[in-house]
């Protein structure tokens, strides 16, 4: 999976190496000749690319004439609303932040990789393993705020303290599995079409390769609504109180 | 008649042990078992994720055909269940991405 450095990472890897090695030695890790990595460029990018988005979107925010940028933007909320009332509850648009975030963050990173020059951060494992822990970690606290640790925890149990022993690992399985699917799910996804659309490539000329890349297009909105859908359900699990 | 053919059978498969034996001599031609069993692996996961989706979306176009007033619930149904199985066959591609050399 190792690719040709694209002109970008070049460019960091060229001018920037102090401010990586930095970076690297605040966690722990060895300096190196070059140590920014492809993904790590081009998430700070999509990250540059949504703030400089919503910094042009915000002061032209108006209630009398919305311009066609606004129109977009409270087309996504909607709909992001009413997934998250579906999904959640009656509770979901507490957490509409964070879907909000993980929606629009993901679908940048999957689109960017269309854009010839650029590639998908998510084509490499260690970023959809990062938004994965970060949904879990985000679907767990919630857990825990709503219904304190106890109760949460004592969900584990199952619906009766007698079959806890047998409840309990399988609920620790199906918890741990949900970050780990997240993971895969979305890393092959995107990995696959890259390379599809690569072999493609090499085979033959236009027409086919483009059909794939546009097959990619529309799996990388895909997932991320995937992403975001089932992260919703998970929030939705863990915030629910029976009644 | 047939058990006849049967213990014929039996007894032939017997005697061709003699196939396992090598040639005194021959360096270890490894063979990439690794890269063929993923072959196949790959195959099974798609044809099985092919079966399963075809269900599914043979139930959702019924049900959209029966009760046209349901169908947005019915296609959110029908794209969250084809996901969820086209990822069981990605899993596949996953380890043997991992695995090959």
């Amino acid at each position: 999976m190792h690719h040709k450095e694209i002109w970008l990472v070049r460019l960091f890897n060229d001018y920037l190496p102090g401010l990586g090695n930095a970076c690297l030695k605040l966690v722990g890790q060895p300096a190196q000749e070059r140590p920014w990595e492809s993904f790590v460029v081009m998430q700070i990018l999509v990250a540059f690319i949504i703030i400089v988005l919503f910094a042009f979107l915000r002061p032209r925010l108006s209630v009398d004439r919305p311009s066609k940028l606004q129109h977009t933007f409270e087309l996504i909320r909607d709909f992001i609303y009413g997934e998250s009332k579906d999904a959640v509850g009656h509770d979901g648009p507490n957490y509409l932040p964070f879907f909000g975030t993980i929606f629009i963050y993901i679908l940048f990173c999957n689109l960017i990789g269309i854009i010839p020059g650029f590639e998908s951060p998510t084509m490499y494992p260690s970023v959809p393993a990062g938004c994965a822990i970060a949904a879990f970690c985000y679907y767990n606290l919630m857990g825990f705020r709503e219904q304190g640790v106890g109760k949460y925890l004592a969900h584990f149990a199952g619906p009766m303290p007698l079959l806890a022993p047998l409840m309990v690992p399988i609920e620790l399985i199906s918890h741990l599995a949900r970050p780990l699917s997240l993971t895969i799910r979305l890393f092959a996804n995107m990995y696959a079409g890259e390379q599809v659309t690569v072999v493609f490539l090499s085979l033959t000329y236009f027409a086919v390769p483009a059909l794939f890349m546009g097959l990619h297009v529309f799996v990388s909105l895909l997932q991320a609504y995937i992403f975001m859908l089932l992260t919703m359900m998970y929030v939705g699990g863990a915030v629910s109180h029976e009644h | 008649m047939r058990t006849r053919l049967m213990l014929l059978a039996l007894v032939l498969f017997a005697l061709a042990s003699p196939i396992f034996a090598q040639t005194p001599g021959t360096p270890a031609a490894a063979t990439n078992w690794v890269a063929i069993t993923s072959g196949f692996a790959m195959a099974i996961a798609s044809g099985l994720c092919g079966l399963a989706q075809a269900k599914a979306v043979a139930a959702a176009a019924e049900g959209m055909g029966r009760n046209p007033g349901a169908a947005p619930a019915i296609r959110f149904a029908l794209l969250l269940g084809l996901v969820l199985i086209e990822s069981l066959a990605l899993y596949t591609l996953v380890i043997i991405f991992v695995k090959v050399v």
